[in-house]
């Protein structure tokens, strides 16, 4: 059988090929002892896989396992997710105290863990006490971003 | 005559090194909102490429418009300083190396200076909260 | 008192608070759906350190897109789309790293199981689960990444060729050419690992 033809019987396997070409091969499978045995041999692999995955359990307490995750998202926060749901201003409210605060300690804790204003190898100065740096290396892009100037409109800017 | 070509060839020399060393930047200005249009109609949707990286910062918003956009070159060891909005400058020093010296000017006022390598390809972004839940940010880009 | 209400609280009321910026609603749906995305990270890198740092970074993700979250599938299959896809990040970089194998040159091709002859007796017949379990789990350790990847998207995950293609940024007939010979190689694998039983 030629590679296209064992490709077409585990479609019709999946069930992933249009009605007309299934029934077409469903009807060539009586004839064909080859294509019979592969399509066999292709559901017992599906059966047993089926299932029958490894349950697999993360390796670390509840705490541990959390706490890292937190640490993460403490140090890359810029903002809490947007609220979803109308009334905004009074949950963003909120919520902006207590994230301030986290993303104080959180800068906290990277100061004191790397050199001042250096991080992943770029350098920054601040007039701007509330800025952090953030740096994802996958896509090449450096994040400062500042408090500045928090409140104030951008409708004049352009 | 042979004084000339001489001449000539030092210049086209010194012509040639300083185009190697000279950085093209690209700045542009962003507003960053959870809306579907901007308000303004001059203002564009980002394109593509900026909007892929923008999402895979830890931003909140969804989408991105283009206020505006200057492209500049910056000679080794000089600097430009360009105006995206009356509010907004960005002065880049070109440190060679593809490292640069940004700093941000709000109001005319310095607001932070950023050293880093620029990589082509690669980008600076400074934002920061603007009123209604959107954002400003400055993207600068090496450009190719 | 607020980690009763949590803990009491279904996927969708903690998603609903999560939006909202609250992080212990977070804690508890990571909590509850920590092995799911640990497994599946696992079942891709097989390797319990890199399962452990990707599935923590699939959660930051998580956070930071929640926004974004449509309620399109339930909470934890968006989870799992995210950790798919870091994983597959992660071994496109792995990959860029090897130098071209003689694996990765018989990737699509199939190698030496495209000439074994099709297994007639069905090799895991009469096993008890447990033990199923852990031999599907031996046999998928020795495929390649693009072969178990192919196999745990279509057979555990359940997604349809076109979604595979998508999430593996390549064509349909390359996901079903991958997925044929995984197959076949596990076929072959867990007859092998009965007979080695058998002797």
């Amino acid at each position: 059988m030629e590679n296209d033809a064992h490709l077409k019987l585990q479609a019709f396997v999946d069930g992933e090929l249009p009605e007309a070409e299934a029934r077409v091969v469903a009807s060539q499978l009586a004839r064909d002892a080859d294509a019979a045995a592969l399509i066999a041999e292709m559901k017992f692999t599906r059966h047993a896989l089926a299932g029958h995955e490894k349950a697999v359990r993360v390796p670390e307490s509840r705490d541990f396992y959390w706490s890292k995750i937190r640490r993460q998202i403490e140090a890359s926060e810029v903002e809490r997710p947007a609220p979803v749901a109308i009334p905004w201003h009074a949950k963003l409210r909120r919520f902006l105290a207590p994230a301030t605060a986290v993303a104080v300690v959180a800068i906290a804790g990277l100061l004191a863990t790397q050199p001042v204003g250096v991080v992943g190898g770029t350098e920054t100065s601040l007039s701007d006490s509330g800025a952090f740096t953030y740096r994802d290396f996958s896509s090449g892009t450096t994040l400062v971003w500042l408090s500045y100037p928090a409140e104030e409109t951008l409708d004049d800017e352009d | 005559m042979l004084w000339m070509a001489v001449l000539v060839l030092c210049l086209s020399m010194t012509a040639g090194s300083a185009q190697t060393a000279t950085l093209k930047l690209e700045a542009q200005l962003l507003w960053g909102t959870n809306d579907g249009t901007s308000p303004n109609p001059k203002h564009k949707p980002v394109g593509p490429e900026i909007r892929k990286k923008l999402k895979e910062l830890p931003l909140k918003w969804t989408n991105y418009f283009e206020e505006n956009r200057k492209s500049f070159d910056v000679a080794e060891g000089g600097a430009n300083k360009v105006s995206l909005s009356d509010r907004c400058e960005v002065e880049v020093r070109n440190l060679g190396g593809n490292k640069i010296e940004v700093t941000h000017f709000g109001k005319g006022e310095k607001v932070v200076k950023q050293t880093q390598t620029l990589p082509k390809g690669e980008l600076l972004v400074l934002g920061g909260n603007a009123p209604n839940s959107t954002a400003w940010l400055v993207v600068l880009k090496h450009a190719e | 008192m607020a980690e009763i209400s949590h803990s009491s609280a279904d996927d969708e009321a903690l998603v609903r608070e999560a939006q909202q910026g609250g992080l212990d609603a977070f804690e508890e749906l990571v909590s509850r759906h920590r092995d799911r995305i640990y497994g599946r990270a696992y079942s891709m890198v097989r390797n319990e350190e890199e399962a452990m740092d990707l599935s923590q970074e699939a959660w930051v993700k998580g956070w930071q897109r929640l926004a974004q979250f449509q309620r399109e599938s339930s909470f934890a299959t968006w989870m799992t789309r995210i950790v798919i896809n870091l994983c597959l990040d992660h071994l496109r970089k792995q990959k860029r790293q090897r130098s071209e194998s003689l694996d990765a040159l018989n990737e699509e091709s199939g190698g030496v199981e495209r000439l074994m002859p099709v297994l007639t007796v069905n090799p895991t017949e009469r096993l008890e689960r447990g033990e199923l379990r852990q031999r599907i789990d031996s046999a998928l350790n020795q495929l390649s990444h693009e072969h178990r990847t192919a196999l745990v998207l279509h057979e555990f995950e359940e997604m349809e060729y076109k979604e595979i293609a998508r999430v593996m940024g390549c064509s349909i007939g390359t996901v079903m050419s991958r997925l044929f010979y995984a197959r076949r190689k596990l076929a072959v694998i867990l007859a092998d690992l009965k007979k080695s039983e058998a002797t």
